[in-house]
């Protein structure tokens, strides 16, 4: 199989997606979803599974291919933690996402042949990546919950199930988030040498889970500066999407590993 | 304030306390010299810090070990860390401070965070902190708190390892011509050292991507369009496509080619080969089509552009480096010896020992005589791993359970 079958793959699986991704707010019955689901995810997989045949070698080396496995990871991680969590804009955001991989790679060919520098092959490219986009995920929504949070404190109406799922959000997205600089550690030991050289981005990797452990830690005493603990979730965001894009623009980086744009 | 139970004020006053002794040894005796903690004295250390917890363990009852143990000496101690952090992140950081900067930024650390006195010790009290509060959990033991162990111990073994090894790390960089073999090393000063260990390259090889055509002024050499230049990667699949004002055919691709006496080219596969391709190019405002070879080159054979009119022409790029690797041989004072081939991502490990695929004579590319490798000893590696197994054990309960199972009560509200 080549790339000139991908749209038989891409466009069912976008549908069942999709599908699913919106159903979820229709539908009481499960099944419908998890069909769509499982279908889509298999679909994917499968010319995930016939491209890898077809080219004689796992499809890890252009961007486009890499980014094969962001849409069937995102898809998938993102149902298994739906099953578990029940959170239907969880789902949704997924299938989103997924399907904007999906997308880029059918409206952007030439992309297919984008050259991978040799530091970036490797089998820990993709799950690094996709955990973290996950992890920006949840605690994206933690951080629009924790300002209706906020509202909610000015009007002295604390909400205590929205404190539930903004501290098990921040407990799943900050899981992910430890998880991919573990990757990235154990990566970079393999690639250059050093698990922690303190690179810019690795840097910013710590300030930013500093921000979250602060958030989690100040939870554990509930009664407490309850406004500044609220704050520190829209503060860790701003430090995570300095990470994730700033760092390319700050002074302190001009020679980080990180910055991959030529 | 200083009325036990200690909060946050007391805690806040007692890091900026050991932040200000920090800056103030930085100032006095200069920046902390980590070679100091190499082995033995890093493992003396660590057998003290967890006897002197063992010991202080008997007050864990005490006012003050649940404040030394408890939630906000620790978020003062990870806020301290969190500010030092964006120093750090804000300011470039320089690997070897240069002895005639005495701006104020140099002389109290800001240059090299991780080694000034500041820095060391926050971090040192976040390993004792966290060394008492998972001492006081362990006594207090409750099989359903393993999610909190596992994140607390792997990052306390993390912290310590990564901490305690960063003095008895090294690393150097090896240059080893093709066909030799060598024993000496250059470490990041520049100093030139033997090793206990050899390298004999035997072949160094290289692959690369196809190039890319673009089209450029011949006076100055500028890709054009000028503000946004257009490049096509060559790619037999999609031979066509438009650079600027020219639709361009890849009739023919030849990846390992040498010139001919007539200026075309044929397949040799040899190391002074180079990529080139026969293209048509047809300008799309007068029709005018011409055809001919363009060549990359390189150090030993020219590159060939293909002029389209007296301002233009089609030149083919660099080729970008896809793969390179090292068929080398390795031996060791003694008597061990191996032989391995080394790429970027794929590196050899020999007892504490790894060597790294680094470099190659980035001007000759794929004719290099040379190649670079990187040795580096780590003898903490090992519990660095345990460490982040630890902790992405403890990651997975994170994300799997959440705080779900929260107990009822912490015991310090
Ligand atoms: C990866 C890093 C960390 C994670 C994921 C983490 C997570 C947690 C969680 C989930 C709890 C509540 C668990 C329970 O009480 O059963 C907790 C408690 C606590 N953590 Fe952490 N933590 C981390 C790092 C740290 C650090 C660096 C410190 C100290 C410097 C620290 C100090 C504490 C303290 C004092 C408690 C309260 C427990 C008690 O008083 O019994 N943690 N942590």
């Amino acid at each position: 199989m080549t790339w000139n079958e991908y749209l038989w793959f891409a466009i069912p699986a976008v549908l069942c997606w999709v599908g699913a991704g919106s159903l979820i707010y229709k539908f009481r019955k499960s099944w419908i979803i998890d069909g769509l689901m499982i279908a889509g995810i298999i679909i994917f997989a499968a010319f995930i599974v016939g491209l890898w045949i077809g080219q004689e070698r796992p499809p890890l080396r252009t961007i486009g291919e890499t980014r094969l496995w962001y849409s069937f990871f995102l898809a998938a991680v993102g149902y298994i933690t739906y099953r578990h969590w029940k959170y239907n804009w969880l789902l949704s955001f997924s299938c989103l996402v997924a399907c904007v991989f999906v997308c880029i790679n059918i409206f952007k060919p030439e992309i297919h042949s984008t050259n991978l520098m040799p530091a970036l092959q490797s089998y820990w490219f993709v799950p690094h990546v996709t955990v973290y986009i996950l992890s920006y995920a949840m605690l994206g929504a933690a951080t629009i919950a924790s300002f209706i949070q906020l509202v909610n404190l000015k009007k002295d109406r604390l909400d205590n199930n929205l404190y539930n799922l903004m501290d098990n959000v921040v407990y799943i997205g900050f899981g992910f988030l430890i998880l991919g600089m573990l990757m990235g550690a154990v990566w970079a030991k393999e690639a250059w040498g050093h698990y922690w050289s303190w690179d810019p981005k690795e840097t910013w990797a710590f300030i930013t889970s500093a921000g979250y452990l602060i958030y989690i830690h100040m939870r554990l005493q509930k009664q407490h500066y309850i406004k500044f603990t609220l704050w520190m979730l829209p503060v860790s965001f701003i430090l995570l999407m300095i990470t994730w894009i700033g760092v390319n623009y700050l002074p302190a980086a001009q020679n980080s590993v990180h910055v991959y744009s030529n | 304030m200083w009325q036990f139970p200690w909060r946050y004020r007391e805690s806040i006053a007692i890091v900026l306390g050991i932040v200000i002794i920090g800056f103030v040894l930085q100032l006095t005796i200069g920046e902390f010299d980590f070679f100091l903690l190499q082995i033995p004295v890093n493992i003396v250390l660590g057998i003290a810090i967890v006897i002197l917890l063992v010991i202080l363990s008997f007050t864990r009852k005490s006012a003050f070990y649940q404040w030394f143990s408890g939630v906000p000496f620790s978020v003062t101690i990870i806020s301290a860390l969190l500010v030092l952090g964006l120093v750090m992140g804000l300011t470039p950081q320089v690997m070897k401070v240069n002895p005639h900067d005495h701006d104020l930024f140099t002389i109290l650390g800001f240059t090299r965070v991780t080694t000034s006195w500041p820095f060391v010790l926050v971090y040192f009290l976040a390993l004792l902190s966290l060394g008492g509060l998972i001492v006081r959990r362990l006594i207090a033991f409750r099989k359903q708190d393993y999610a909190f162990y596992l994140n607390h111990i792997g990052l306390w073994v993390f912290l310590f390892a990564a901490g305690m090894g960063a003095a008895d790390i090294r690393r150097y960089v090896m240059h080893v011509q093709e066909g030799e073999v060598e024993w000496r090393v250059y470490s990041d000063n520049g100093d030139v050292l033997e090793l206990p260990i050899a390298i004999q390259l035997n072949d160094f090889d290289m692959e690369v991507y196809t190039p890319k055509l673009a089209i450029i002024d011949r006076e100055t050499g500028v890709p054009q369009p000028e503000n946004k230049p257009d490049y096509y990667q060559i790619d037999l699949k999609r031979p066509e496509s438009t650079l600027f004002n020219w639709d361009i055919i890849v009739k023919d691709y030849i990846h390992d080619a040498i010139r001919n006496s007539d200026s075309t080219y044929q397949e040799v596969h040899m190391p002074g080969a180079s990529p080139a391709a026969l293209i048509t190019t047809k300008n799309k405002l007068t029709g005018e089509e011409i055809q001919g070879w363009v060549c990359s080159g390189n150090s030993s054979q020219l590159y060939m552009v293909l002029p389209l009119d007296s301002q233009y022409c089609v030149v083919m790029t660099q080729p970008e480096p896809k793969r390179f690797l090292s068929d080398i041989n390795i031996f060791t004072k003694d008597e061990q010896n191996a032989h391995t081939i080394l790429e970027v991502n794929k590196s050899y490990k020999m007892g504490d020992w790894t060597i790294y695929q680094y470099g190659y004579d980035n001007q000759a590319g794929r004719m290099s005589t040379y190649s670079s490798m990187e040795l580096v000893y780590d003898p903490w590696l090992y519990p660095v791993y345990a460490g982040i197994i630890l902790l992405s054990a403890g990651s997975i309960c994170l994300l799997w359970s959440g705080n779900k199972k929260r107990k009822e009560k912490n015991d310090l509200e």
